[in-house]
């Protein structure tokens, strides 16, 4: 009983995770802007990781304001899943720029993947910790 | 209750008190691997540089332009299109003193397939080439032949790969060791084949300062001066006989180049030991501090029957661990910031980054931890020592 | 094991140069007998607890000796002197220090888990005695509740019950009684008393008068001097079965 006092914590900093990456996958984090003005796949890329953040952000908050254990418990896994789906999303499941110096290399990947693998590990503790009994 | 539990009952009944002291050397940690890290890769990308620079001197066209464009594209990747009469390169071979002359080719690309910015291509002639040559044959035994390239480390395609430039294909044959410089995302090929890409470019609509129907255009020169000769002396030989072009010794731009690394790498150096020193000292009066709070628990357990000794390997292991915890976590931190934004640094700095091999971060690593348990041990051993001279009847009176 | 102090004291320094002395104990010799409680009384100041942290090895004298069983106890090295005080001697401080972040049990347990090869009690006998200790005192039920919980007569208690659990020889209490009522002074003292039957010698430095009629040998420090009062050197058995 004692750990589950805790269980909201890991939702709120999944909740403030997801917001610097919905808001940093349209700003400083976002993709490399083509001077011609076509999209490359990276700004695809990026569109899918914002609405990927805006979703873990929107469970997060769910999962800090809903009370009962068991519903939180299973919005934690299916965090946790939408974690490895943002981790995958910059280069593997959608490519990026060849350069390795493009922007969407530089900045956006690395950043992206420490934010969700973030939040992957936060998921994981919030469903140990809202375990029953 | 076992005295061998007591340090670890300690830290975790005692979480505020733990998480400030690992969080402390944490900082701690994190400015010393992260500066040595820092360091280290720019020492090593200068190294590749030079490596890489393998010739005295360097001819690139005379207009003040193309000396900027020339060192940005070298150390930052940003293209160049800078060409000379190929008359240079005959009147540079005539120069007394000189052993070889290379000539390179530039052509930035407008767009390739795999990459929507421009990339630079580099034509060498392989037979003469002593500079992008033997960094070739590293990495791939093939010879260059008509229309295949060799691509740096930064681009998107590996061998085997097509590559579209100017609606031309080429055939990658191979991918270049790292050189944490702007070479790293070229494109290499034969004069052949670069001719070729030049007159693609053209039906393209690209036009340059010269028109190719002059077969011998060049970008740049690279002159290795033959042994006794003054590399001075022949420089300005070069720099008279040439038509619009400049010689640039390859030193300046070296020294150049290290001088701002210096400079940086002396800045990180000094950051690192004030943020080391710092948190000695802040280490030091947190130990003293909490010894001092915990005088009478310390007194208490003397007066149950605690040797010194003992005592004093009680309140080591409470340290060691918290040390460890936060070196662990300092080189963790230091490590998702410094080794997925390898190319971001590069990029920013402006200099060679060439993160060294794992063997060596790990033996960095290593080093980290050990110095921070060591200092921490030191601290808690100084403010334990100051109090376990004294005999505990005496810390528990108060007096 | 006889315990004796022989001419031993203790002085500090006043100010400056040797005139200043300020004797806490004059050359004194004290002898600690088996089966008794010893109960030493004097004005504060007059030098009863600095008496008696050298005779339990934890201030070493200016002059004269402790000797242990013929042994000079700060002879010893310090390895030596702490094991000795931790198999034969328990301690009840004055302040009632406890470990606050151990529970009560894990405080009553410490001085037997110090050393892996301490001879005597086991840590499961001690245990057991622990908890009889605290049946005994009415604290029971408190075995499992962390130290930093426990109101000023409880932290006695458990002092007390630490300084036993362990079977030693010679117990030393400071003040075990002041700023505790009728009821947890009489519980205390009589813990103290009980555990002279298996041949503990007690020694107890108070200005509590309740004290004496737990003694069998009533000492008065005055001025850092000792003097026997025989006329109060008689058991009190009846305050034993009061309880």
């Amino acid at each position: 009983m004692k750990k589950q006092k805790y269980s909201a914590v890991p939702a709120a900093v999944i909740l403030i995770l997801a917001l610097v990456a919905a808001i940093g996958s349209r700003t400083f984090l976002g993709p490399c802007v083509h001077e011609d003005g076509t999209f490359g796949a990276c700004h695809w890329a990026g569109q899918a990781l914002f609405g990927i953040a805006l979703v873990m952000a929107a469970e997060g908050l769910i999962a800090a304001l809903w009370k009962n254990a068991a519903v939180r418990a299973g919005l934690y896994i299916s965090m946790l899943l939408t974690a490895i789906l943002g981790i995958l999303i910059p280069g593997t499941l959608i490519s990026l720029c060849g350069m390795a110096s493009m922007r969407c290399r530089t900045v956006m990947r690395p950043s992206m993947m420490i934010l969700f693998s973030l939040m992957f590990v936060a998921a994981g503790t919030g469903a140990l910790l809202s375990r029953e009994g | 209750m076992n005295i061998r539990k007591l340090p670890f009952t300690n830290l975790l009944r005692k979480p505020g008190r733990t998480i400030a002291l690992v969080l402390l050397t944490a900082l701690l940690a994190l400015s010393v691997f992260g500066g040595s890290v820092v360091v280290m890769s720019m020492q090593r990308g200068l190294k590749s540089l030079e490596s890489r620079l393998g010739a005295d001197i360097i001819v690139v066209p005379s207009s003040a332009q193309s000396k900027v464009s020339f060192k940005n594209m070298l150390l930052q990747g940003t293209t160049g299109a800078f060409y000379m009469s190929g008359e240079n390169l005959t009147r540079t071979l005539e120069v007394e003193g000189v052993e070889k002359a290379a000539p390179q080719l530039f052509l930035a690309s407008l767009k390739a397939d795999c990459c929507s910015i421009k990339i630079q291509v580099i034509g060498i002639d392989p037979e003469t080439d002593f500079i992008i040559q033997p960094w070739i044959e590293e990495s791939c035994r093939q010879e260059l032949g008509d229309m295949d390239v060799v691509v740096g480390c930064d681009v998107g395609v590996g061998a085997g790969d097509t590559l579209k430039i100017y609606e031309q294909y080429c055939h990658v044959t191979g991918k270049l060791a790292p050189t944490g410089t702007g070479l790293d995302s070229a494109v290499y090929c034969n004069m052949d084949t670069m001719n070729k890409l030049l007159k693609a470019a053209e039906a393209k609509g690209i036009t340059h300062d010269i028109t190719s129907e002059d077969e011998g255009l060049v970008s740049a020169i690279y002159v290795k001066v033959r042994e006794g000769y003054d590399i001075g002396k022949v420089n300005s030989a070069i720099q008279g006989h040439t038509r619009k072009a400049s010689a640039v010794r390859t030193k300046s731009m070296i020294t150049d180049v290290s001088g701002s690394l210096s400079g940086i790498s002396r800045t990180v150096t000094w950051l690192t030991a004030a943020i080391w020193i710092l948190s000695l000292v802040i280490l030091l009066i947190a130990f003293a501090m909490i010894v001092n709070e915990r005088k009478k628990e310390f007194a208490l357990l003397r007066l149950l029957g605690t040797s010194r000794r003992l005592l004093g390997s009680v309140i080591r292991i409470e340290t060691a661990v918290c040390s460890l915890a936060g070196g662990i976590a300092g080189v963790m931190i230091a490590s998702v910031f410094l080794f997925p934004f390898t190319k971001l640094i590069e990029s920013s700095l402006g200099l060679p980054y060439l993160t060294p091999p794992l063997p060596r971060i790990l033996l960095t690593a290593l080093a980290t931890l050990a110095g921070t348990v060591i200092m921490g041990s030191l601290a808690s051993a100084w403010a334990a020592g100051r109090l376990s001279r004294v005999d505990p009847g005496i810390v528990l009176r108060g007096n | 094991m006889l315990l004796e102090a022989s001419s031993v004291e203790k002085w500090y320094l006043r100010g400056k140069g040797f005139s200043n002395r300020f004797f806490a104990v004059n050359s004194t010799d004290l002898i600690l007998e088996s089966g008794k409680v010893t109960v030493l009384t004097g004005r504060s100041g007059s030098g009863k607890t600095t008496l008696m942290n050298m005779m339990a090895g934890l201030l070493t004298p200016d002059g004269g000796k402790v000797l242990l069983d013929g042994k000079d106890l700060y002879a010893m090295d310090d390895n030596t002197l702490s094991r000795l005080r931790n198999r034969h001697f328990g301690m009840i401080p004055q302040g009632a220090e406890i470990l606050p972040d151990l529970t009560v049990m894990e405080n009553i347990l410490l001085p037997i888990g110090i050393y892996r090869d301490r001879y005597g009690r086991s840590a499961s006998e001690a245990e057991e005695c622990a908890r009889e200790l605290l049946e005994q005192m009415e604290i029971g039920d408190l075995s499992d509740v962390p130290a930093k919980e426990l109101s000023g007569g409880e932290r006695r208690r458990v002092c007390a019950a630490r300084a036993l659990a362990g079977a030693p020889e010679f117990v030393f209490a400071d003040e075990p009684t002041s700023d505790l009522d009728d009821d947890n002074t009489k519980i205390i003292l009589s813990v103290l008393r009980q555990a002279t039957a298996s041949g503990c010698a007690v020694m107890i430095v108070t200005h509590d008068p309740e004290a004496l009629g737990y003694a069998d040998i009533h000492y008065r420090m005055d001025g850092g001097s000792l003097s026997v009062l025989p006329e109060d050197n008689k058991p009190k058995e009846e305050k034993i079965h009061a309880i």
